[in-house]
């Protein structure tokens, strides 16, 4: 790896550290626990090795499919290991699609009206 | 500052976006939006669930802290369930 894409990788560590760490303080908060940062650090590192998992299987997923993009169909198949949390992505997904379509038709009827404004 | 302790707190989508790219073995495999949205969504479970998990075992010891020892007990099934 380059020097280069070594440093964006660990800028990229360090905004998943943030991330989590702010997390953790608002659970803490809600449970009057505090999380102790040595935990933090390693709730992130977890998540970032984790990730390299993730990204390894959701490419090979999108190879076997004859892709090159990973799509939403790829990532539900990546949460097939849990009952719940796949159908959890599951109702985001479309959740997710229910938006994109509104956003269309939005998009759509002002462009319709736009038009019934210049006529 | 009073409104976002409201917002959920979360990944960004360009973030994981970037992270998984940077994984990926081949140059030329790239993430759709969606995607990027749902691994995102993904993300803030594995690490909620990280975080709820390891509050829970450090209540269960009756702990004020929650401690390395606590995270690293509800590691190996955290691992398992995803």
């Amino acid at each position: 790896m380059s020097v280069d894409e070594d440093e964006t990788q660990q800028r990229l560590k360090a905004a998943l550290h943030y991330t989590v760490g702010r997390m953790c303080q608002k659970l803490g908060e809600e449970h009057h626990r505090q999380f102790s940062r040595q935990v933090i650090a390693a709730i992130a590192e977890t998540t970032f090795r984790q990730c390299d998992i993730f990204a390894k299987d959701l490419e090979a997923f999108s190879r076997h499919a004859k892709r090159s993009t990973v799509s939403a169909e790829d990532v539900k198949l990546l949460a097939r290991r849990s009952t719940s949390l796949s159908i959890y992505i599951q109702n985001k997904s479309e959740a997710l699609n229910q938006d994109l379509k509104k956003k269309n038709t939005g998009k759509k009827k002002s462009r319709d009206t736009e038009e019934e404004s210049r006529e | 500052m009073a409104e976002q302790q409201d917002v959920e707190i979360s990944f960004r989508k360009d973030t994981v976006g970037k992270l998984l790219c940077s994984f990926f073995r081949e140059d030329k495999t790239r993430l759709s939006g969606d995607a990027a949205l749902l691994m995102a969504e993904m993300l803030n479970v594995f690490v909620q669930e990280a975080a709820l998990r390891s509050q829970k075992q450090a209540e269960s010891e009756d702990c004020d802290r929650v401690d390395i020892e606590h995270f690293e007990k509800v590691l190996p099934q955290l691992l398992l369930d995803f």
